[in-house]
């Protein structure tokens, strides 16, 4: 293996090449319209157009992913996450080029992807499985048999894309008469996501907590699994820390969630890296949940606890080598670790998304802090794509001195242009319920539900007041740098006016 | 120079007045205090009875400016006596009488669940916008009738674009 397109974009594509350059192979980018002067595009050795901004113009087109592989010479594709990284046809189209596709095989995509079929492999390799309906219901299902199989599993119940994945094409659903709307949504979520508007119906476990395994698999049938990660503080599905190891987690359990997550690799004839997710109830029982057939998000608290690079494994597996890493030490965690996702968007504002230019940035640094991202000044967040900044990861002894670094790293992060989940972070980083770790996957949304609206940066009067008597030094430091008499004013403010319009008008012409 | 301001809590009158280099004279509802205020780069260094602050300034936006200090996001309105207000323009929608569906964000017209005519209650969903990847259902802020839907399926539409009208 010498090159390898990377089919992604952002932090991840950021990521992928960094491994490219450790292990001293050549990286190919890809990018649609607006992603033309992006990060990923600059860092990479080489650089192809695929397309327009949606997704489905460019980083959802294996055709122009496959020609863009071909005609740079690369003999290797990275999917990342999200977009074709669970794309069993991506996965084929790569494999009928000759490329080889870092990730596991076509086949095992499919099985795992489906998650009635995944439930199915899990439940024959004697591992728990969440009740729910064992057949997908189709685009023609009858909404009569959905709400029926709806009725047999007992409200409230979970209605889940088949081809799901990131909390897309999933609605919670309490009583029957939002059964009809949440299946629409989900489908067409799924529908425009995925390609697939199957969906499935689940119980919902009562306050749960999410955990799950990290498995390498290499081609010589071994299966490494790696210490938990606790993914419980999540946002309508979506996750919003990671941390490793769970807080709720001993040895014995560790053991048993490493054993399920190897026998369901194994019973998948899984290869490279997965992860499999498992629900928590309160008495330590655990179900299987899903298989995601990828690198994920939260893939660096594993690598800062196990102290491995998961995508130069993910690479070296997909050239054949063998795993030389053993359960003894993958299971044995070495400190803790906390990952926080960063978005461009609006907390005081129901978490809008807040696409922009960043007009200054300044990420933290220093002792036990990671910070996997992909902005800097002057970036523009486009409005067609996931609106992650960064992931910063904290690593500390313990989980205490991680948290604290955690919050001293959020501090320091300067994130200006666009609103940021920052304010939003740092509120529950200090709340009692993250510092004594007692979670489940919906207590973030019962926190926020209490909060009314209130703004999360809770301001001390005294940093109003500092920030009232800036904004009047910097006017009059202005006024006093710059004279500009009046007469100018009025010539620059008209001839800005005739930008405009001539803008307005091209805008119309075209 | 002399400046009334506001922040989400308070109304402050402060007046600045240069007293060395770096150094000024801010006065604060009458109080004085020295501040020494300069430049780092594109932030500020702003130095307040030896207590030591960052601060950066977005650009103003509808008359707001967005002052980061050490941190923390705070949203100031400045106006100069006697030269007219550069405050913001909040006109939030009628009680009663058309109400305007806008959209939020930039973004894709998925779905349009309502037709001119029909008659819609609260909270009932109006059209589906895709932005960022993710389907946001616009719902209805009242019951009424639906005036007008100016948008078709699969259409983009700006920030702030009307894409349904209640009567």
């Amino acid at each position: 293996m010498r090159k390898i397109l990377i089919a992604n974009r952002g932090e991840i594509a950021v990521r992928v090449i960094r491994a490219c350059r450790d292990l001293g192979l050549g990286s190919v980018a890809v990018f649609s319209e607006c992603d033309r002067t992006a990060r990923h595009v600059r860092m990479a050795d080489e650089a192809v157009a695929i397309g327009g901004n949606a997704p489905s113009d460019s980083y959802l087109r294996i055709d122009r992913l496959i020609d863009a592989a071909r005609s740079t010479g690369a003999d290797a594709v990275h999917p990342g996450y999200g977009f074709l990284s669970e794309n069993e046809d991506f996965a084929t189209a790569c494999r009928d080029a000759k490329l080889t596709f870092i990730g596991p095989a076509p086949e095992a995509v499919a099985r795992v992807g489906s998650k009635t079929t995944a439930r199915k492999i899990a439940a024959s390799a004697g591992v728990p499985v969440v009740p729910g309906t064992e057949e997908p219901f189709g685009p023609d299902a009858a909404d009569a048999d959905i709400a029926r199989a709806a009725e047999r599993i007992g409200y409230p119940v979970l209605v889940k894309a088949v081809a799901g994945g990131g909390g897309k094409g999933m609605r919670v659903v309490t009583g029957a008469t939002s059964l009809d709307s949440a299946v629409r949504l989900a489908r067409s979520e799924a529908g425009s996501a995925f390609g697939d508007s199957s969906v499935y119906l689940e119980c919902c476990v009562q306050r749960p907590r999410h955990v799950e395994i990290q498995i390498l698999a290499d081609h010589h049938g071994t299966v490494v699994p790696f210490v938990e990660r606790e993914c419980s503080i999540q946002r309508r599905h979506q996750k919003v820390f990671e941390e490793s190891p769970s807080p709720a987690a001993d040895p014995g359990l560790r053991a048993r969630l490493a054993d399920a997550a190897v026998a369901v690799a194994k019973a998948a004839g899984y290869t490279n890296a997965g992860t499999v997710e498992f629900l928590l109830d309160a008495d330590g029982h655990f179900y299987f949940l899903e298989v995601n057939a990828r690198l994920q998000v939260e893939h660096p608290v594993t690598e800062m606890v196990a102290g491995v690079d998961l995508v130069q494994w993910q690479i070296r597996i997909a050239s054949g080598e063998r795993l030389t890493l053993t359960p003894r030490e993958t299971l044995t965690p070495t400190g803790h670790a906390i990952e926080c996702r960063v978005y461009a968007e609006d907390p005081d504002a129901g978490f809008l998304p807040s696409p922009g230019r960043i007009v200054a940035l300044r990420a933290p640094e220093g002792p036990g802090i990671r910070n996997d991202g992909w902005v800097e000044q002057g970036s523009e967040i486009p409005i067609f794509y996931d609106s992650l900044l960064s992931k910063v990861i904290a690593w500390g002894q313990d989980r205490p001195q991680a948290t604290a670094r955690l919050r001293r790293a959020l501090d320091e992060y300067d994130i200006r242009g666009v609103r940021s989940t920052l304010p939003f972070s740092r509120w529950l980083l200090a709340r009692p319920e993250f510092v004594e770790a007692r979670f489940h996957t919906n207590i973030l949304d019962e926190l926020l539900q209490q909060r009314a609206g209130e703004p999360f940066d809770d301001l001390d009067p005294s940093i109003e007041e500092v920030a009232a008597m800036a904004a009047c030094l910097a006017e009059a430091s202005a006024a006093a740098a710059w004279p500009v008499s009046n007469e100018l004013k009025g010539a620059s403010s008209s001839l800005e006016r005739s930008w405009t319009a001539l803008a307005r008008k091209e805008g119309l012409r075209r | 120079m002399r400046f009334e301001v506001e922040t989400a809590r308070q109304r402050r009158t402060i007046d600045v007045r240069r007293s060395g280099a770096g150094g000024w004279t801010v006065t604060v509802d009458g109080r004085p205090v020295s501040v020494d205020f300069s430049r780092a780069g594109d932030r500020w260094s702003m130095l307040l009875g030896g207590a030591s602050y960052e601060v950066a300034i977005e650009p103003r936006r509808q008359g707001r400016r967005i002052v980061h200090v050490n941190g923390h996001v705070v949203p100031v309105t400045l106006r100069v006596p006697g030269r007219g207000r550069s405050g913001s323009h909040s006109d939030g929608p009628s009680a009663t009488g058309p109400v305007s569906i806008v959209a939020p964000m930039p973004g894709r017209v998925v779905k349009v669940l309502v037709a001119p005519g029909d008659a819609v209650l609260a909270h009932q969903g109006l059209v589906v916008v895709e932005a960022m990847k993710m389907e946001n259902e616009l719902r209805a802020p009242r019951a009424g009738t639906v005036a007008d839907v100016r948008v078709r399926e699969g259409t983009p539409v700006d920030a702030n674009a009307v894409l349904v009208v209640i009567t």
